[in-house]
């Protein structure tokens, strides 16, 4: 057998071996475990409930788009949830020390904790967006040149504006004391553009659904659901859940309940 | 022909042998030992802080900056702002994480170069090591602000450790953080008797240490918390209990945490809001105590602007109250030595709303505020309007 051949027969080897690796693992991976992923017989959800629209405590009770969110996954999982209101300093401590199950609280991934937690697929991004009218969207940095752009005042926007002016020296930016006065210069076409997160936008959007714009990301700032690294149950049912939303449309509806 | 081959291949090979192992086990070390070549940061030239408002003070968190270059930046920053002084942690379990080892390497760092930046540092000691708490206490994993009351003269001797090393450089040094809120007690109800007890043993040792150095009691938060509360108990009847619990020889000036939450800084103070001006309150039991004597420092204050947080006002807002709470502090508080600014810089996002309590990204980009505080502090002429009104029309 000549050095060719037996390259060969190796490679094909290896290759037979990684094939019938894959299809052990994926037949052989079993179901999440419900009772082993929440033992207490209930989804204990912590949540700071100080960030609205994602979750507020008003008269005693939590109410917002992760809350109705966190609802509509135990309702997938076809188990009853408690919610804990935490601080945001205690979130991810209540956690780790099993306190509860799973923290859904406008969290961002962070590389960081993934040591200690596991984070589902994200739900909604709440990056920051370049708004431009319907009829002229801007779709690329060259687009912005000698364009007046609308932001509030040392908000990340402001950093962000300031970033932009960098690469073009014609952008001119104009600053504003809120978010939704940057997207009124831009309605009133005192401004060509305007740069506000998705949660503002959204927001600004419900109280005016007639005007038209159109919006692209200029950063991501991803929310995901965190589960405890050894609770691999309890992260694939929730992952899994969370999926399900997604696919039938549900997460969209919750999300324009909400902004 | 396949001998010859393997032959050529070995003689090519042979050479890169030696070179291979040796960048192997370069890699090794450097991997697995965690070993890093040594950082060559310069000192650079003594500098002065220019400033026409010495109570601008800034609370750096320097002791988890892993360069060395990032440390000096900070400082520089702080200084160029106008800053007289940073409110620096120095966590006990950092440096001494075995009994009686100490590894001072971040602490001189730190004051190195906040010296050689010409600001004044003022030193808050806290944070527990292993060694001087039980792993456990009533069934549950004790945090690392535990201090069992076995483990204060241990407190106290790191105290004395770090005003020795430190006689010529650091003057203020502040025991413990927040003792009226449980979470900053181990999670324990809190109890000004026992921090009364460990401030008087802190303040004999770092007395002894350095005699000129200054000892500050608190720094108490403000906080609406009642008697028997499992989250902490109210600063002002916390600061009476140590009044009568025998505080008044065993601290040199109040350390005091002053945030504005939602409100203006002028807003006038009330027993049941947190707001800017409610330190007020606890000066008036010092005067009641005869403490009058004692200045306050207050050692963490400022607003947050994240665009969502209940407990967050806008960013111009932000600003301007800020700018207000000085120019406040300056005219009315003859007693309030320092007003800092919680945070300066953080040395990574924490992802969250305390972000928003910075001065400075942690990328090293200046807010808007930045910018405010350095004019006000230098004496600058201010931008008149820093934002537009809002859209006619609208």
């Amino acid at each position: 057998m000549n050095m060719r051949m037996r390259l060969g027969l190796s490679l094909g080897l290896l290759f037979i071996s990684a094939v019938l690796l894959f299809l052990f693992v994926s037949l052989t991976e079993r179901p999440a475990d419900k009772a082993k992923a929440f033992p207490r017989g209930l989804i204990a959800v912590g949540v700071d409930a100080s960030v609205p629209p994602f979750a507020s405590d008003e008269d005693q009770a939590v109410t917002g788009l992760d809350i109705d969110l966190a609802n509509a996954i135990a309702r997938q999982i076809e188990l009853p949830l408690r919610f804990v209101n935490i601080s945001y300093y205690g979130l991810y401590d209540a956690l780790i020390s099993g306190e509860v199950d799973i923290l859904i609280s406008a969290l961002r991934v962070e590389a960081a904790r993934m040591d200690d937690v596991r984070y589902t697929r994200h739900y909604f991004n709440n990056g920051l967006l370049l708004v431009a009218p319907g009829d002229k969207p801007i779709t690329s940095l060259e687009g912005l040149a000698r364009q007046k752009i609308a932001y509030e005042f040392g908000s990340g926007a402001d950093t962000e504006l300031r970033k932009l002016e960098d690469d073009n020296e014609t952008v001119t930016g104009l600053p504003y004391e809120l978010p939704r006065y940057a997207l009124d210069a831009l309605r009133l076409s005192y401004a060509d553009a305007a740069i506000v997160d998705a949660t503002a936008y959204g927001l600004y959007q419900s109280q005016h659904p007639d005007w038209s714009a159109a919006h692209t990301y200029l950063t991501q700032d991803h929310y995901a659901i965190a589960a405890r690294r050894d609770n691999l149950d309890a992260w694939r049912l929730v992952d899994e859940a969370l999926a399900a939303l997604k696919e039938s449309g549900e997460l969209a509806r919750i999300i324009a309940r909400w902004l | 022909m396949l001998k010859t081959f393997r032959q050529k291949t070995r003689r090519a090979v042979k050479p890169l042998v030696r070179p291979a192992w040796l960048l192997l086990t370069a890699v090794y070390i450097v991997f697995a030992t965690n070993w890093s070549p040594l950082e060559y940061v310069e000192l650079g030239e003594a500098q002065i802080v220019q400033t026409t408002k010495p109570l601008v003070c800034v609370h750096t968190l320097l002791e988890n900056e892993v360069q060395e270059w990032k440390i000096k930046r900070s400082l520089e920053l702080a200084r160029e702002m106008g800053a007289t002084s940073i409110v620096q942690f120095f966590p006990w379990a950092y440096f001494e994480p075995v009994d009686d080892q100490y590894n001072w390497r971040q602490a001189d760092l730190i004051v190195r170069h906040a010296l050689n930046q010409g600001l004044r540092v003022i030193a808050r000691l806290g944070l527990v090591p292993d060694w001087a708490r039980p792993r456990e206490f009533e069934d549950r994993a004790t945090t690392l602000n535990f201090l069992p009351e076995d483990s204060f003269d241990d407190f106290a001797e790191y105290a004395s450790r770090l005003a020795t090393r430190y006689t010529e450089e650091i003057q203020h040094f502040i025991v413990w953080n927040e003792p009226n809120l449980s979470f900053e007690w181990g999670y324990r109800p809190v109890d000004p008797a026992a921090y009364t007890r460990l401030l008087q043993l802190s303040y004999r040792a770092i007395k002894d240490a350095n005699p000129k150095a200054l000892v500050l009691a608190g720094a108490l938060a403000p906080t609406n918390e009642a008697p028997g509360s499992s989250a902490g108990l109210n600063e002002t009847i916390y600061l009476r209990e140590m009044y009568r619990s025998g505080a008044v020889p065993y601290f040199d000036a109040l350390a005091v945490h002053s945030y504005g939450s939602t409100e203006p800084a002028e807003a006038e103070p009330s027993a049941d809001r947190i707001n800017f001006r409610r330190l007020e309150a606890l000066r008036r039991i010092m005067l009641e105590a005869g403490d009058a004597a004692k200045p306050v420092f207050i050692t963490e204050s400022g607003w947050n602007d994240h665009p969502r947080w209940t407990g967050a006002v806008r960013p111009s807002q932000r600003l301007q109250y800020t700018l207000n709470a000085f120019e406040y502090a300056q005219a009315h508080w003859d007693w309030v030595e320092q007003l800092c600014i919680w945070a300066f810089r953080y040395p990574a996002p924490l992802n969250g709303h305390p972000d928003n309590f910075t001065l400075v990204s942690p990328e090293f980009e200046l807010k808007p505020i930045y910018y405010a505080l350095q004019d006000y502090a230098r004496g600058w002429e201010r931008r008149a309007t820093r934002w537009l009104p809002p859209p006619a029309g609208a």
